[in-house]
């Protein structure tokens, strides 16, 4: 063989070695494990920590909220949605609660015609005037309180029943004799039934209603609701009331949405408010605001309420003409 | 005669074809102790790649209702913190689009959180969400299409790739080794749906896997855990009760491109023909 050939098959010899020994060495161990890939990768890849947990990792400490929450419409919105990744929570500090909440909430309730029909809409401009969605609406359990108690009393039995239990407080035609007592004639049948079962059960308690409403019979409950439906909420003129109706008038704006803007409302599970009492109004919602008594939506909208707001508030409803609820 | 000389000659081919490959076995014998043996090193672990999880034993599908998505973008935004993608409208493992018909018009408009429009409306490209710019027009026909890898069947993204820095994984998902990646971008070419993009900060390609350090955890992937109105599904479909399998039993199930030939292995409700 001539001398240049042998040169240049040792020349390519050496190239072809330096090569193997370059792959051999620079190959991860786990390259051809499974095929043309690192198979170290995988583990590597699988190891990483997740960043979102789950509403149980959430549920371990917060379990009050997390059990209502569960128990609501928002029970397919994770905690981390709104509330941002746990990771590192609560070593590393608080989880923000979000203050833009009509930001928030129309991210996924924004009316718009791309969205299924059967998606919770709202149109931003007609609804809450530009209030934050969470002045009325608990976002762990949004949907009001607005469920409609059946009612079906008989209003000449409830009348019975109105004599002999309850004319000596409220009054022969459910008109209250003192400020401190609230009017029932006229009031809505649902909302009466909804809040003398909850005196009843003890989910709202009282030092004379609680007693009183543990002997009623569910039966009773309906009839009186029904009988004080009926009656003529015309009432003779009250002193005069403590707050500022003109400043109660602004601030009962915030009201409007479920109790109508003079107090008469047009859903029947909440009450009437026009024509009422003006120390019971006062007191209710200072019992809301203390949490005496409970209510997810009420409590947020007392929340921000001074000693002076509410009397003008109770002093405004007073002062309106109640009358037949208007239908919606 | 000429017969029989025939059959003799089939008779001498075959059997050198017999040496051949006997020859070809003892030189394969060789080399395929080496494989042979590492592979059962593999198998003595219990189980592969994790210890409390076995990718031979899944095979994940992922499925999208596209007549319940709300558009909310709580995926994108899910996804984004889950696998710290830059918070960018460029850069998605996942994505929405929006098609709309209006009045009188043949062709969807079809935009998503890329358009100026949109990020005008949420105030930032940081925060995700649709701007509601058809409300006072008159809308036909309106929806919305998430969008993720399809961890195809047949990956064209995996084919190309010159150093084998991505792959597809036993459980079906297409996985992207990032020590591997050389950033040559083939791979963000030859992908038909656009899912991979390119991470300049790292010189990697990075694209959707599926929260694949979750799924192996027993965990739902980020976007689905996220979405409120149960508009993707995920799950085994080795599994016949599990979320997937009865998404796809259940419903028409279609997927995107399927003239590529790629086998996509996420499955849509509720598309138009001109959702692609």
């Amino acid at each position: 063989m001539p001398k240049h050939v042998v040169r240049l098959l040792i020349l390519l010899g050496a190239g072809l070695a330096v090569g193997l020994i370059a792959k051999w060495l620079f190959t991860a161990e786990s390259f051809y494990e499974f095929g043309h890939y690192r198979a170290d990768s995988v583990a590597e890849i699988a190891a990483k920590e997740p960043v979102l947990q789950t509403a149980a990792y959430c549920q371990s400490c917060h379990s009050e909220r997390h059990a209502q929450w569960s128990a609501n419409n928002h029970k397919t919105v994770t905690c981390e949605t709104c509330h941002g990744a746990a990771e590192g929570h609560p070593q590393k500090g608080k989880l923000p609660i979000p203050a833009d909440t009509r930001k928030l909430c129309s991210l996924c309730h924004e009316k718009m015609a791309e969205r299924p029909r059967t998606q919770p809409q709202i149109d931003l401009a007609q609804h809450g005037a530009g209030q934050q969605c969470a002045t009325c609406h608990n976002p762990h359990a949004p949907k009001l309180a607005g469920v409609v108690a059946k009612v079906s009393g008989d209003a000449a039995a409830g009348r019975k029943k109105h004599a002999e239990s309850c004319a000596s407080c409220h009054g022969t035609n459910g008109i209250s004799p003192n400020d401190t007592w609230p009017n029932l004639a006229g009031q809505n049948a649902a909302y009466l039934v909804r809040i003398l079962a909850a005196y009843k059960s003890g989910a709202q308690t009282d030092v004379m209603m609680s007693p009183m409403a543990q002997t009623l019979g569910d039966g009773d409950i309906q009839n009186l609701a029904a009988y004080y439906e009926g009656l003529s909420c015309k009432a003779p003129a009250s002193g005069k009331a403590a707050g500022d109706a003109a400043a109660g008038k602004a601030l009962a704006q915030n009201c409007a949405a479920c109790h109508g803007e003079t107090g008469v409302g047009t859903n029947p599970a909440w009450p009437q408010l026009a024509g009422q009492k003006a120390v019971y109004l006062a007191n209710t919602l200072k019992a809301f605001r203390a949490g005496l008594r409970k209510d997810p939506m009420m409590a947020g909208v007392v929340r921000g309420l001074s000693d002076a707001d509410i009397a003008n508030l109770a002093a405004y409803y007073a002062a309106q003409s109640c009358g037949p609820r208007k239908t919606s | 005669m000429k017969k029989r000389e025939a059959i003799g000659a089939l008779r001498a081919r075959r059997l050198f074809l017999r040496k051949i490959s006997l020859a070809g076995a003892a030189v394969a014998a060789g080399v395929v102790p080496k494989v042979a043996a590492k592979s059962e090193a593999a198998a003595a672990q219990k189980s592969f790649p994790t210890p409390d999880y076995d990718w031979s034993k899944r095979q994940w599908a992922f499925g999208v209702d596209a007549t319940k998505c709300i558009g909310c973008l709580r995926c994108v935004e899910a996804c984004k913190r889950e696998n710290g993608v830059p918070l960018t409208a460029h850069h998605f493992n996942t994505w929405v689009e929006r098609y709309v018909y209006l009045e009188g018009e043949n062709k969807p408009r079809v935009d998503s959180h890329a358009d100026p429009v949109n990020i005008a409306a949420s105030g930032s490209e940081r925060e995700y969400r649709f701007a509601n710019r058809y409300q006072d027009a008159k809308v036909e026909k309106a929806f919305f299409v998430p969008k993720l890898c399809n961890q195809c069947e047949h990956p064209p993204c995996v084919q190309v790739c010159p150093v084998g820095a991505t792959y597809k994984a036993k459980d079906g998902v297409v996985l992207i080794d990032a020590k591997y990646c050389i950033g040559c971008r083939y791979c963000v070419q030859a992908c038909p749906y656009g899912a991979r993009w390119f991470n300049e900060e790292k010189g990697v390609t990075q694209k959707c896997y599926w929260c694949y350090h979750r799924i192996t955890k027993g965990l739902q992937p980020a976007c689905v855990e996220a979405c409120p109105v149960g508009a993707r599904v995920f799950g085994d479909r080795n599994d016949k009760q599990s979320p997937i399998s009865l998404f796809i039993r259940n419903n028409r199930v279609h997927v995107l491109k399927p003239e590529t030939g790629n086998a996509p292995n996420v499955f849509y409700v509720g598309l138009d023909k001109e959702v692609n």
